[in-house]
């Protein structure tokens, strides 16, 4: 007998099979299909066959289950049957307490966690700063972008060869023949002269000088003085304030009279504000131009084509471009000087810092390859430390999964967590951000003595550089909470709380290629490190061919050069001064000559640039350079003076000339003479440079450094002594010295600066790589803990554990060095290249960065494995 | 008969304008559309309870569960003021196609 109850209830089992089908909703269809019934039953039916035909009528469970979910699915997008509103206020003090509590909770964690994130933003922060820094040079003259650099293009008679000196009267020229030129001025100086206000005496290194145009084209701006009149007279002077301050301390300076090298006076005209540290352009004191011709040079010099030893810029009208003149200055010079070749060239001023590599050009420039280099390196370690602070979230994701199924069991979509994490993020990256700004303040000091600069903070300089430095800040918060955002929100909860989630989802390729990129650059930095510093302490070791120890020089210009016999014989008298010298130049600072010796056996054809130095008796003794052959200048000998000359093996070679070089004839500046003595070979210049021709001659006129060579004991002593007797002389000069060795020093200057800029560098990578490996780590031992637990309760040993775990980071830091191995190879080859004389890259330097990087990657490593693998597998089982 | 497309697409309007007229429950709705369509209109009965799931999650109508005069539970369902927006903008849509098919069918004037 058909039973309706029955049937109906088994055609709602049918339903009930597809989970779509709420009580609700089956209620719905149960009711329609009793109506269908009973309708059927009314057309004359029996019981069964009118069912049959309503069940028909109600259609198949299938189709129906698969309407709804896709009404289902309609509704998960739109999140929980709650809606809840997009903003909820409440929750807010509660995600910000989550967020807290998971910081306080997890105290190492979120303390490496931010003050990674704090390292990588400071650091980002002070190459910002550096980079604006270097960026701003010279920017800040109103007139910038229409003022050039006038340069000589002397690739006619050198290949490649360029100079930032011209004659003196090209800016006038150039300034008359071009009407595009508005406005031009010469730039220089010939010495560091003395300047003195009644007892104050100082040599003054920065005393330059210019044409009047000079204040009309460059932004400097005058406190006193009016700038078109400053210069009205050859004999003015304009000082920078601190100048001005330290010579007439708190009393007006206009209209005060300086003497200059105790002959001559200057009127004070004008004071104007020091000059900005990111300038190209600096001084201290400016003279105009026609006085250094008056007092310097000779004024017959102002017309002189020939004689390139100074700086012109010139300013053209508004509005016009560079290109058309510079293709007039064509053949411009030979209009002048018929045998010039030089060909002149145009340089944007805003160029000069980062982007001149001219002879004879400004120290101290900046290079805009390191601009790059350092602009990549930030970005790289934001990126790392960003990723990593990514890293160590997701790693501790299964700690929250519980929290997350609750959140969304209790009506939490997606969307509120991705909002609850990516919150959370942005507070830590907030309080990274403090965190930076503190350790941007303490790090500035010792970064600006590595640069050289004065960068502040920028909440002093540039409140804008501030609030790009708040958004990085943000941003990185944001990209760094994505990853753990999207996918903790992503957990189901039923998973989670049934407790069969495994936090496997994370890729593990990304994260471990990340371990494996951060450790290539660790690893690439300390070989860098310790190729640079092997090469610096190699440079310091190499024997040089002459001594420069115990040695000082003073500059003898001025009155001073007359005095010279006298200073000499007086210092002589001190029983700890062995030798008193002079030359023109510096030994660091020999340069090349122009025009080609004669020598016998010349093939007419060969040309020879030779450096050449003039010097006194004695040179040869002070610095003990070994001759030879021959012998050095001598008092013995009254030609030395007119026709002897001293050359070095190099030139020897060069040369061609067959031993013995004494005796043979030489001839230099239509001097006739003959070679009396070769010099073993001294590596005077940068070892960058290899050893060059050279010839000393003597000729006192010239002679502008004195050298005072004394015995090694009692150096202050005999230094007092000496400043003593300078004292006594009443030169009119203060005692000022520099101790040669230091010279030489300067000349790797920028190298040794490069090694602890890179020996920083390695040590922050190696942390934010350490960083890296221990989130990682945390992160395996965390999802091997239950593995764990089991082979220790199968009977394994802690060191048994932590062998196992450690292998694969072992495997890891070998593939980073096998990585960073030839990239290290080749760009320290590159870089060593600079140098004529190299250290070797030995194979050791690779294998001991490949141990450093290997010893602190297992330390870091076992500090998380060792937790792991002593835990009580009880704690990691019970749960089961 | 009408195609399968067509009947989707009608499926809203109609029962909008149905539940117009006063609030209704799932089988009688199925009743009057094959009452009024003469039979024309086959519409599977089960598969209007997703599409007014759907609507109401789309807040076009609303429901409640009453006792029926057979004193039988029933859910109600009424039209809602977005619904009553979405009839009167499907009415025009539907006339304006209608007009157009008509114009087309219409016989061609002689002196074109």
């Amino acid at each position: 007998m058909f039973d309706l109850e029955k049937a109906v209830k088994k055609w709602k089992k049918d339903l009930q099979r597809h989970e779509v089908f709420e009580d609700g909703l089956v209620a719905d269809i149960e009711l329609h299909l009793r109506d269908a019934y009973e309708a059927q039953r009314k057309t004359g039916l029996d019981e069964e066959a009118a069912f049959r035909k309503a069940v028909a009528q109600v259609g198949k469970a299938d189709s129906i289950a698969s309407e709804y979910d896709k009404n289902r699915l309609v509704k998960l997008d739109r999140h929980s049957p709650l809606r809840p509103a997009r903003f909820m206020p409440a929750l807010v003090w509660n995600y910000i307490k989550t967020a807290l509590r998971v910081i306080r909770r997890q105290k190492a964690f979120s303390l490496i966690n931010i003050s990674g994130l704090a390292i990588g933003l400071a650091v980002c922060m002070l190459i910002v700063l550096w980079v604006a820094d270097e960026w701003s040079f010279d920017r800040f003259h109103a007139n910038a972008g229409r003022i050039y650099r006038v340069y000589r293009d002397e690739s006619a008679a050198q290949a490649g060869s360029t100079s930032a000196l011209t004659p003196p009267p090209m800016a006038a020229a150039l300034k008359a023949d071009f009407p595009d030129i508005i406005r031009a001025t010469r730039f220089g100086y010939w010495r560091k002269p003395l300047v003195s206000f009644g007892e104050k005496k100082f040599n003054e290194e920065n005393y330059r000088h210019a044409d009047p145009d000079f204040f009309a084209m460059f932004t400097f701006p005058l406190l006193k003085g009016n700038p078109e009149t400053v210069f009205a007279d050859p004999y003015s002077v304009v000082l920078t304030e601190s100048t001005a301050a330290k010579y007439f301390g708190k009393e007006d300076p206009m209209g005060k009279t300086l003497t200059v090298n105790n002959t001559y006076d200057v009127v004070v005209t004008g004071i104007m504000e020091d000059i900005p540290s990111n300038s190209s352009i600096r001084f201290e004191l400016l003279s105009p131009f026609a006085l250094l011709l008056k007092e310097f040079i000779g004024e017959d010099n102002n017309d002189n084509w020939g004689f390139n030893s100074f700086a012109s810029y010139v300013m053209l009208a508004d509005g016009l471009s560079s290109h058309d003149l510079d293709r007039k200055l064509d053949g411009y010079l030979k209009k002048y000087q018929d045998e010039d070749t030089d060909e002149l060239a145009l340089q944007p001023f805003t160029d000069i810092h980062l982007f001149s590599n001219l002879g004879h050009d400004i120290r101290g420039r900046g290079d805009i390859k390191y601009v790059w280099i350092f602009s990549v390196l930030a970005g790289f370690v934001l990126l790392i430390a960003a990723v990593n602070f990514m890293n160590l979230s997701t790693a501790r994701s299964a700690n929250r999964a519980k929290e997350v199924g609750l959140r969304k069991v209790v009506g939490a979509g997606r969307p509120q967590l991705i909002r609850q994490f990516f919150g959370e993020s942005v507070l830590m990256a907030i309080f990274a951000l403090i965190a930076a700004l503190i350790l941007l303040e303490l790090l500035l000091p010792f970064f600006n003595s590595l640069s050289g600069k004065q960068l502040t903070s920028p909440w002093r300089s540039d409140p804008v550089l501030l609030l790009g430095f708040l958004g990085l800040a943000l941003l990185t918060g944001l990209i760094s909470g994505s990853y753990p955002a999207l996918f903790l929100s992503s957990f189901q909860p039923i998973r989670i709380l049934k407790g069969t989630m495994r936090s496997t989802a994370a890729n593990p390729f990304f994260r471990k290629s990340l371990v494996i990129f951060q450790f290539s650059l660790s690893v690439f930095l300390i070989i860098g490190t310790i190729v640079i510093s092997r090469q610096l302490s190699y440079i310091k070791s190499l024997d040089l061919g002459f001594d420069r120890e115990h040695i000082i020089h003073l500059s003898i210009h001025g009155e001073l050069h007359d005095k010279y016999d006298a200073i000499r014989e007086r210092f002589l008298q001190n029983a700890d001064v062995l030798h008193v010298t002079a030359s023109m130049a510096l030994p660091t600072d020999i340069q090349s000559s122009p025009g080609t010796p004669e020598w016998e056996g010349k093939d007419p054809d060969v040309k020879m640039e030779i450096k050449a130095d003039f010097v006194d008796y004695d040179y040869f003794e002070t610095f003990d350079i070994p001759l030879v052959e021959g012998r050095s200048f001598s008092k013995e000998y009254a030609t030395d003076m007119e026709t002897a000359f001293i050359v070095n093996e190099e030139a020897v070679r060069r040369m061609g000339l067959a031993k013995p070089a004494v005796g043979k004839r030489f001839g230099f500046w239509d001097i006739d003479g003959q070679i009396i003595g070769v010099m073993k070979d001294a590596h005077f210049q940068s070892l960058h440079h290899k050893i060059e021709p050279l010839v000393f001659k003597m000729f006192r006129p010239w002679l502008r450094r004195l050298y005072v060579k004394f015995r090694a004991d009692n150096i202050s002593g005999t230094l007092r002594s000496l400043e003593k007797t300078w004292n006594q002389m009443n030169l009119g000069y203060p005692f000022e010295y520099r101790f040669l060795d230091e010279d030489f020093e300067d000349l790797y200057r920028s190298e040794a600066r490069l090694g602890s800029i890179f020996r920083s560098f390695a040590a922050l990578a190696v942390f934010i790589a350490c960083l890296g490996l221990f989130g990682l780590a945390s992160f395996v031992a965390e999802q091997r803990t239950k593995e764990i637990g089991i082979r220790k309760v199968l009977g394994s040993s802690t060191l048994s554990i932590i062998a196992l775990l450690n292998r694969e980071f072992f495997r890891w830091v070998l593939i980073a060095n096998l990585i960073a191995w030839p990239v290290a190879y080749f760009v320290m080859l590159q870089w060593i290249q600079k140098f004529a004389y190299r250290a070797k890259i030995t194979l050791g330097i690779f294998v001991l960065s490949a141990c450093i990087g290997l010893a602190v990657a297992l330390v870091t490593v076992s500090v998380q494995t060792l937790k792991a693998a002593r835990a009580n597998p009880v704690d990691s089982l019970k749960h089961e | 008969m009408i195609s399968k497309t067509l009947m989707a697409a009608s499926t809203r309007p109609i029962i909008l304008a149905i539940l117009s007229r006063g609030e209704d429950y799932g089988y009688s709705i199925i009743q009057k559309v094959k009452d009024i369509s003469g039979g024309n209109l086959e519409w599977t009965d089960g598969m209007i309870y997703p599409v007014l799931q759907r609507m109401e999650m789309d807040d076009l109508i609303a429901s409640q569960w009453k006792l029926s005069g057979e004193n039988r539970p029933r859910r109600y369902y009424t039209i809602t003021g977005k619904g009553r927006k979405e009839l009167s903008f499907e009415l025009k849509g539907w006339r304006s196609v209608w007009q157009a098919l008509n114009r087309f069918i219409e016989p061609v004037p002689a002196e074109d």
